[in-house]
């Protein structure tokens, strides 16, 4: 500080009077104000050449401190000062806005209107609030004019003493008149000698009072250190601002702030102020009560009364009614009201209104009861009843002022946007919904769509699609239900999309050959490099590496599937044979020996078939009339193409030999390659099934869940069973679903056939004990027993196997019932599971999985000659009496898994003309 | 045709293929999901069925330095979840032992 000239004993004083009023907040403000719009220039005027008296006039330099002895005086005085500050601290309503509003005015020189506010006007000069700053931050009056409306629309009781001291403001001088004053003064004492100036001062000083003094002397002390950084910080920034130092920090908040905290305080005094005087009026409606109560009290224990009594009554009801009225006033008129927000004024009054219309009906109920003489007890249950509905309706009121409340705090944002800012959202989020294939990006939701109405069995409907031409669409997804809101939601986003549609194709008119990608800038351009671009390629990797060359295999396959459709027993033979004899490492006849399949290569594989699957089934349905010829042959091409893809995808034609599990059973093993088979095998052409069937039938014991059937039979929950569980349910759901109609329109030749390569490629003891094999087993059987009783109903010439076929059957037939005949029993579940686990042991329900076995034992049956038959019945005795004596006596859980237990044994029972009520226990 | 040099050209590709299938799934706050993953998206959302989940919580006694908890292993279980992308660390198919 000294650096501009003060000496170390101002720098005293001012550490004096820190340390007793605290930080000089108003002194650092004003520093900095001068920057401010309101400055009048008159800094400028008195920057030249003042400083190098500045030590003199302060009474820094060291003979001149003798008899300029001011700086020490302001010690006292200002103790004095805070004295009447909190004098005037202590009464709260005036606390910050008089201070604040004549602080600007603050007189001088002794004037005939200052002694009178003397104190009043001293704490408003020394008031450290932050309030007082105020008006300093903004500059000159504009700032005080600009607070006091606002302060005084803000409340009315604010405003009293604004009028109450209105008196001194005609008396007191302004800033600038007290700064021309103070101008003059240093213009004064640049030009006259040092000791001149002292002494002039001295005289003036003197002659005023001391108070003065001190205020001038600090005033003036305020302006020098104003002017001195007003000049440094000039010399540094060259051209006034308003950028304050970071010292300002806390002034930095612009009014508006200030108002606003005001403004906020004095809405929670407000609101404190109406909880208490609600509180105060429903004690002194208590209290009214009470005392009524109690008259009424009076008048039961004199029941008996001259009639002329009730009109006193009445009156002395009235009276009571008054008062009460009269609690209810204040708050009725109080003044406070009108400032609260629009709403609660509107439904304030009427709450109250209701509150003492219902509190006189109870009155008036409870006075006509009382007329006729009721309990004391009743008119508890009364007064009980009548504040509950005071309360209850409080509730309410309160509820209703807080949705109110929220209501006035969510409309700030009203409208905020404009209509086209909102269209330029919606407009945003429609073309991000615009896809060149709108179907298949809503795929789930319109298959479910389409589902859920076929369920309902409303009218197949077309595809819930907006489209635009050729360039895109938007998927709807599920059909609106109820309307209303979204309904109106849906078209307005429906006639957005066309706009934005029908706009890309104005662009893409005028830029002539954009038509790629038609809604691409319709949000603005991207600039430099496209969005899109692809990293740029590094490695040129050969990817034609191993691929299987298919024309042998297709030839190979061909020639074995005629083998095998012959179902000769001698060639079959014969291939088995050669094939022993070649042993399986060795390559048939061209075949190239690979691995199998790795995991991955499955995965891809299927991934690729799926969307093969998918563009399938979306040029299915895209499927144009056959009128139109040449839509339909590029239509029919195109088709056919993908179909042939798809075959070749399944690797079906892959020789038998290439690797173990083939690659088509390879596709099978993951649960989606199951579930694809029945939606690939719609559009495969039935001759190319047969051709599925048939390797599916010669590699089954490939099958992963024939392989992994074992571990069916474990009793304890565990993850891989579970595994094996769905996968053998995927099986039997999806791929023995999409060979089920092959089967079915399968000639007896072919099931000979198909039988014969079951028998011959698979262990069929082990295969028989799964139950995709059981299935797979007796789906032949159940197909021949059809052809069987085709033949001897209606012939038909066409489907009627000739003798040999039959002859054919039978000698497969017997070939698996010979194979089948030592192992009936542990063909069950069941068996195999008891078998397994300690006796004693409870089993689970064994018997659900126990019925496919007794199904295909029933199907043998009845393909079964006499002595088969017996041979059957024999194999299985012990099964079937275990089952009927357990059903008999009672050794089952229920009633269920006794009828399970029966229907089981009788299925098979039925199939050799038997039942099990016939078996005596 | 070479199924390992088709159709992969983004890592999402390769989480494609665990599509339908049993997947691990590691998460942000010491947790492990096995599921059957039936979608997923840019964010790695995922939904999953069959899920179980492990949570590792450390118990670090009070005084004792942090290597010194214990770890408790939680598990639980669900029909179908959906899994948020931003916890998600890894995706992997299990390891198929």
């Amino acid at each position: 500080m000294s650096f501009f000239g003060f000496g170390q004993g101002s720098l005293e004083q001012e550490k004096k009077k820190f340390l007793e009023g605290g930080l000089q907040e108003s002194e650092d403000l004003a520093v900095y104000t001068w920057g401010e719009d309101s400055y009048d220039g008159l800094g400028d005027a008195l920057l030249e050449g003042g400083d190098e008296l500045n030590d003199e006039t302060f009474g820094a330099t060291g003979p001149v401190g003798k008899d300029f002895d001011f700086a020490n005086q302001p010690l006292p005085e200002s103790v004095g000062i805070a004295k009447s500050k909190t004098q005037y601290r202590s009464e709260p309503q005036r606390a910050h806005t008089p201070q604040h509003e004549s602080g600007e005015y603050a007189p001088r020189h002794g004037e005939p209107s200052f002694n009178a506010a003397h104190s009043s006007l001293e704490s408003i000069w020394d008031d450290k609030s932050p309030f007082s700053l105020l008006p300093r931050v903004n500059g000159g009056t504009r700032a005080g004019d600009q607070h006091r409306p606002s302060s005084a629309s803000r409340s009315p009781f604010l405003s009293q003493p604004i009028i109450s001291h209105g008196v001194n403001q005609t008396g007191v001088r302004t800033l600038q008149e007290i700064e021309a004053e103070m101008h003059a003064i240093t213009q004064q004492a640049r030009r006259q000698q040092e000791h001149e100036l002292l002494r002039q001062q001295q005289i003036q000083l003197q002659q005023q009072e001391q108070l003065r003094l001190n205020q001038e002397e600090q005033m003036h002390l305020e302006q020098r250190e104003r002017l001195r950084l007003q000049q440094d910080l000039r010399l540094q920034q060259q051209q006034p601002q308003r950028t304050p130092p970071p010292r300002m920090a806390p002034h930095t908040q612009s009014p508006r702030f200030h108002q606003h905290q005001q403004q906020i305080l004095l809405l929670q005094q407000e609101q404190e102020r109406q909880q208490q005087e609600r509180l105060k009026e429903l004690q002194e409606r208590l209290r009214m009560e009470e005392i009524e109560r109690q008259l009424r009290a009076q008048q039961i224990s004199q029941m008996q009364r001259p009639p002329s009594l009730q009109g006193r009554r009445q009156s002395s009801y009235a009276d009571l009614q008054a008062p009460q009225r009269r609690t209810h006033s204040p708050a009725y008129n109080d003044p406070q009201y009108p400032l609260m927000s629009q709403q609660n004024a509107q439904y304030l009054p009427q709450s109250i209104q209701l509150q003492q219309r219902l509190l006189s009906e109870m009155a008036q109920v409870e006075f006509m009861r009382d007329m006729q003489g009721i309990s004391q007890a009743e008119q508890e249950a009364l007064r009980l009843e009548a504040m509950r509905k005071i309360m209850e309706t409080e509730r309410m009121e309160e509820k209703r002022r807080r949705k109110a409340a929220k209501i006035a705090h969510m409309s700030r944002y009203n409208d905020l946007m404009t209509q086209s800012d909102k269209d330029f959202i919606t407009r945003i989020q429609v073309s991000q919904l615009v896809t060149q294939d709108p179907y298949a990006e809503d795929f789930y939701a319109q298959v479910y769509g389409a589902i859920l109405r076929s369920r309902m069995g409303l009218q197949q409907q077309d595809e819930r699609v907006l489209k635009f031409g050729a360039s895109g669409g938007v998927g709807l997804g599920l059909a609106q239900k109820g309307g209303g809101r979204r309904q109106s939601a849906m078209q307005k986003m429906e006639s957005q999309v066309e706009r934005i549609v029908s706009n890309a194709r104005l662009r893409e008119k005028e830029k002539g050959m954009h038509s790629v990608h038609s809604l691409q800038g319709a949000l603005g351009k991207t600039s430099g490099r496209s969005y899109k671009a692809a990293p740029r390629q590094l490695l040129q990797v050969d990817a034609s590496g191993a691929s299987p060359t298919l024309t042998p295999a297709h030839l190979h396959i061909s020639k074995e599937d005629a083998v095998r459709d012959n179902g000769e027993g001698a060639a079959r033979e014969a291939a088995k044979l050669g094939r022993e004899a070649l042993g399986n490492a060795a390559a048939t006849d061209g075949v190239i020996r690979k691995d199998p399949l790795t995991q991955r290569q499955i995965l891809v594989t299927l991934e690729s078939l799926y969307d093969l699957v998918l563009n399938v089934e979306q040029l299915r349905r895209d499927q144009p009339p056959e009128e139109e010829a040449n839509f339909f042959a590029t239509w029919s091409r195109s088709y056919n193409e993908l179909v042939e893809q798809v075959w070749n995808g399944l690797q079906v034609m892959v020789p038998l030999e290439t690797s173990d599990p083939h690659p088509f059973v390879s596709l099978l093993t993951p649960v989606k390659g199951k579930k694809i088979l029945p939606r690939l095998s719609r559009h495969i052409t039935p001759a190319r099934m047969l051709t599925l069937l048939t390797l599916l039938v010669a590699c089954f014991s490939q099958l992963d869940v024939v392989k992994d059937a074992r571990l069916l039979e474990v009793l304890d929950d565990h993850p891989e069973r579970d595994e094996v569980e769905r996968q053998t349910q995927a099986f039997l759901g999806s791929v023995l679903q999409s060979i089920l109609p092959v089967v079915a329109k399968a000639e007896l030749r072919l099931i000979s056939g198909l039988l014969g390569l079951f028998l011959d490629r698979n262990d069929i003891v082990t295969v028989a004990q799964t139950r995709p094999g059981i299935a797979m087993l007796t789906l032949f059987l159940s197909r021949v027993e059809i052809i069987k009783q085709g033949m001897s109903g209606i012939p038909e010439t066409s489907e009627l196997p000739t003798a040999e076929e039959a002859q054919q059957w039978q000698l497969m037939f017997d070939h698996l019932f010979q194979l089948l005949t030592p192992h009936f029993p542990v063909l069950f579940p069941s068996s195999r599971l008891s078998s397994q686990t300690l006796i004693g042991t409870p089993l689970p329900a064994t018997d659900i999985i126990d019925q496919p076995v007794w199904q295909f034992l029933a199907a043998l049956a009845l393909h079964a000659s006499p002595d088969q038959q017996s041979t059957l019945v024999s194999g299985l005795r012990d099964k079937v009496l275990e089952n009927v004596t357990s059903a008999n006596k009672g050794w089952v859980a229920d009633e269920d898994s006794r009828q399970t237990k029966l229907a089981n044994v009788n299925l098979f029972l039925h199939a050799l003309g038997l039942d099990s009520s016939q078996i005596a226990v | 045709m070479d199924p390992s040099s088709t159709g992969i050209q983004e890592p999402f590709d390769l989480i494609r293929l665990s599509l339908s299938e049993r997947v691990f799934v590691k998460l942000r706050g010491d947790r492990e999901i096995t599921g059957v993953l039936h979608a997923y998206d840019g964010h790695m959302n995922l939904i999953l069925s069959d899920v179980e989940e492990t949570i590792m919580i450390v118990d670090v006694a009070d005084g004792a330095s942090e290597d010194q908890g214990t770890v408790k292993v939680a598990k639980r279980k669900m029909d179908m979840l959906f899994v948020r992308g931003d916890g998600v660390i890894l995706v992997s198919p299990p390891s198929r032992a």
